[in-house]
């Protein structure tokens, strides 16, 4: 089948490290499905990582991969895709490393626009240190640096990115595989940062706070009615504690930061490009 | 005979001590005069002591100078603290309010009543840097015209109303020094030359450098004493079609210059010391993942906030060693303001050929200081280009070949047919992640082995300068801005009849073994002179190279002075003069 044939097509051949049960076999599915169906050549995918779970996805997808170190998945992204615009950059990683340790970067990347997809792997532990608890862990929970209960609020992915100014903000879960692979095609599409947080399973360190049975219980779509133009609406919808809200949560139209630079090398050049010598002839 | 004229102005910030400084240098440069400065900064925003000063000859000359020859002191306490340093037959030029003992003093003293002409006379007190200037142009021989072209060229874009106000001050500045002082012949500005010189800080130079290189992406975050060098690419980068971006810390702009650098592009950022010591973690991501970038440290003083407007030379185990792992990188340090230029260039060509980071060491005196540079200067660059990788005919592309050479061609995303990871993790040729024990040495020793070519390379043996040649009793090894002090040192310690050389490697890791070791054969005593508490090219070198030296240190956020190295140097000749007594014998 041909489908199939191209789905192959995107694996590197490196097997995925996961657990069995992990929910991030299917966020991978659904990442390569919109790939193959984007018609996204490899060469010209860039995909970027930090460090943890998540993190590990570019070795498996056949593409331009670069895993980089704890946290800092945006700020390389962000090169990547300053330097060469024509790359498609397609940014991975998990709550740990990118509203921990990486949590410094995100609202700027977000408020500059650059046009790249970050996908957020939310399973509310780390996983990779094997289950220590996360800023997205629950309240109280129990974990292996929190014995007695954790002291700190959950963060709010997709709230965070619709404050932080992301002009994309979507919220997917890894079982539903139709829906995330939608979400990420209109992610990539999205001419600005887009933001996708994806709700999943931790099979071996965390199936209380992202059980899937519960969260396909607490789960509802964005209402049909929805208005993503509306920041207030979208956070109202992704803050919302009686569900949890899938889809398309905040959309806006603003300059990438590739459109700021273009103007930037107008006004500077004012129609004619500079040689050195001209700069060096400022200093005489 | 060589032209050496040295020139202070002190006093408060604000008061346009810096004004004055900068118009004479800029006049000096076109009258093809050489020229090398010093400023100091107050930490204070507004106000605080500060002062520059100028060093001016007909002949090259690599150091600012030592004592003055013309003070000119705004305030009392620029006058008490510059003071000393006059020369005996100096000139002191002074606010007419200033207390001066002139009891057995030798210098000249002039009062003049700056701020009254100003106020008075002109009718406005921010034209007393003006004053000053008419005062100086008419006591240094500085030519009018020249003076006037500068003023025009400087008001250009004022009123016609401001030029005048300011050619009035300069003019009742003139006339004030010839009412009252007598003539000096040969006093300040010698004979200007035909050729007009360039004239640049070190960090513009630096910037300048990285332009002229081929820099196409820049990535920084504001910090004393470096961030002009990312104001001045943000004006002109664009101009070239570059691109500059203002992170939102440190680590965000070295991991940015990461992946513009993968992407294909020549990337740089320019820091200081806690600017790299934050960047630390991703110099070995950049050394480990075999990504060409440069870094600019501009050294200040102590370790965390530390002293921010001083200079010091206390990063350089950091950027030798600064990450953990064994993470090889190239070093190397500029010691002047035309090598900041020509380095840079350097800089670019070590990133790119071997693929793995550069940090390029200055201090905040070399960064402020404005140097005449010839104009010709950025042909002096050197080309870079990274060795490109071509598709396999089958199987996947091998980022990171072990060959007989240590540099694997490096493909850039978007290439067909060469799709490839590149990770901080160990990893196998494919860059795919690899724990066992033989890749990892494997992959180490191709890493280091870079350090090995790079101490082979053509460029790398310009990078090492010797003063004088053949055997001598003492032997001074130095580096970065040092160099310079360290040159007239040797001069004068030769005036005296010393046998002594000197030896500036301007690449510190890998050293010029070559040219160390035949220096060290052929010297007795070794002095390492520089700025920082521990003497750490001292250990450097006695790690490298097992000779005993006797480190000069200094932590004073100032350079070092001729006199002090002058001094160690004699101290060192004793020491020898003692030991071969006690080999020989006393004579009798």
């Amino acid at each position: 089948m041909e489908e199939q044939d191209k789905f192959c097509d995107y694996l590197s051949g490196v097997n995925p490290v996961w657990c069995p049960g992990c929910g991030y076999y299917g966020i991978l599915g659904a990442l390569v499905e919109a790939f193959v169906d984007l018609k996204l050549p490899s060469k010209e995918l860039a995909l970027i990582s930090g460090i943890g779970c998540a993190s590990r996805l570019p070795y498996f997808v056949k593409s331009y991969g670069f895993h980089g170190i704890h946290g800092r998945a945006l700020p390389i992204a962000q090169g990547v895709k300053i330097a060469n615009p024509n790359l498609t950059v397609v940014t991975v990683g998990g709550d740990g490393d990118g509203l921990a340790i990486g949590g410094g970067h995100f609202p700027h990347v977000a408020r500059n626009n650059v046009d790249l997809t970050y996908i957020l792997f939310n399973n509310a532990i780390y996983g990779m240190t094997k289950g220590q608890f996360s800023p997205t862990t629950t309240l109280f929970s129990s974990t292996k640096t929190s014995p007695f209960g954790l002291t700190g609020e959950a963060l709010n992915p997709s709230a965070l990115a619709i404050v932080y100014g992301a002009s994309f903000v979507a919220r997917g879960f890894s079982v539903k595989k139709e829906q995330l692979k939608d979400l990420i095609m209109q992610g990539i599409r999205h001419p600005g940062f887009a933001f996708i947080e994806i709700l999943s399973s931790c099979s071996s360190f965390n199936t209380t706070d992202m059980n899937v049975a519960r969260l396909l219980k607490a789960i509802d779509t964005v209402p049909a009615d929805h208005d993503p133009e509306n920041p207030v609406e979208a956070l109202r919808l992704a803050g919302d504690e009686s569900k949890i809200h899938l889809g398309v949560l905040r959309r806006s139209s603003r300059p990438s930061l590739e459109d700021r630079f273009q103007e930037i090398e107008k006004k500077a050049q004012r129609g004619k490009s500079h040689g050195i010598d001209s700069l060096v002839r400022q200093f005489a | 005979m060589m032209h050496d004229f040295t020139l202070r102005v002190a006093g408060e910030s604000g008061e346009g001590v810096i004004t004055v400084g900068e118009t004479v240098a800029r006049i000096a440069a076109r009258e093809g005069l050489q020229l090398v400065t010093f400023r100091t900064f107050p930490a204070e925003i507004k106000g605080g002591a500060c002062m520059m000063q100028l060093r001016l000859s007909d002949q090259k000359i690599s150091y600012h100078g030592e004592k003055v020859d013309c003070l000119v002191a705004l305030n009392q306490a620029a006058l008490d603290e510059n003071f000393p340093d006059l020369k005996e037959q100096g000139v002191l030029l002074c606010e007419a309010e200033c207390d001066v003992i002139e009891d057995g003093l030798s210098a000249t003293v002039y009062k003049v009543p700056f701020e009254r002409i100003a106020v008075r006379e002109i009718g406005s007190r921010i034209s007393k840097n003006i004053v000053v200037l008419g005062v100086l142009a008419e006591l240094l021989a500085i030519p009018k015209p020249r003076v006037e072209e500068f003023l025009a060229e400087k008001f250009a874009k004022k009123s016609e109303a401001i030029l005048d106000h300011n050619m009035q001050a300069l003019e009742k500045g003139i006339c004030f020094a010839r009412e009252n002082f007598s003539k000096r012949e040969g006093f300040g500005f010698p004979p200007g030359k035909p050729e007009r010189h360039l004239l640049m800080t070190g960090n513009e130079a630096i910037a300048l450098g990285s332009a002229a290189a081929g820099v196409k992406c820049f990535f920084g975050y504001p910090i004393t004493p470096a961030s002009e060098i990312m104001e001045w690419l943000a004006v002109h980068l664009p101009r070239m079609g570059g691109k500059v971006l203002q992170t939102e810390d440190e680590i965000s702009a070295i991991c940015a210059v990461a992946g513009a650098s993968w992407a294909g592009e020549k990337a740089m950022t320019a820091t200081s010391g806690p600017g790299v010591s934050l960047m630390s973690e991703a110099l070995g991501l950049l050394s480990i993942a075999e990504i060409p970038a440069v870094i600019v440290d501009s050294q200040r003083g102590g370790p965390s906030t530390g002293l921010p407007t001083k200079t010091e030379q206390s990063d350089l185990m950091l950027a030798i060693h600064g990450s953990h792992g064994d993470a090889p990188r190239v070093v190397i340090a500029p010691t002047s303001v035309s090598e900041c230029i020509t380095m840079m260039g350097a800089a670019f060509y070590f990133a790119e050929k071997y693929q793995m980071p550069v940090i390029v060491l200055v201090d905040q005196a070399l960064s402020a200081r404005v140097e005449t540079v010839k104009p010709g200067i950025v042909e002096e660059i050197p080309k870079s280009s990274r060795l490109r990788a071509q598709a396999p005919a089958e199987g996947n592309f091998a980022r990171y070949k072990l060959a007989n050479s240590p540099v694997s061609p490096a493909a850039i995303p978007g290439t067909d047919g060469c799709e490839h990871m590149v990770t901080g993790m160990e990893h196998d040729e494919f860059g795919n992640f690899a724990c066992d024990d033989e890749t990892h040495t494997a992959m180490t020793v191709k890493r280091f082995r870079k350090l090995e070519e790079i101490e082979h390379d053509p460029l790398t043996q310009n990078l090492c300068q010797s003063i004088g040649e053949g055997r001598a009793d003492i032997g001074v090894v130095t580096w970065g801005s040092s160099a310079g002090p360290v040159e007239e040192a040797i001069a004068e310690a030769r005036r005296l009849g010393i046998s002594v050389r000197g030896l500036v490697p301007k690449i510190l890791n890998p050293l010029p073994h070559a040219q160390m070791k035949k220096f060290f054969s052929e010297v007795n005593r070794v002095i390492v002179p520089e700025l920082n508490f521990t003497g750490q090219l001292a250990s450097q070198l006695r790690a490298t190279y097992r000779v005993p030296t006797i480190s000069l240190t200094k932590i004073k956020g100032v350079p070092l002075e001729p006199s002090e190295i002058v001094a160690k140097i004699i101290e060192a000749t004793d020491g020898l003069q003692q030991r071969s007594a006690r080999r020989y014998g006393r004579a009798r």
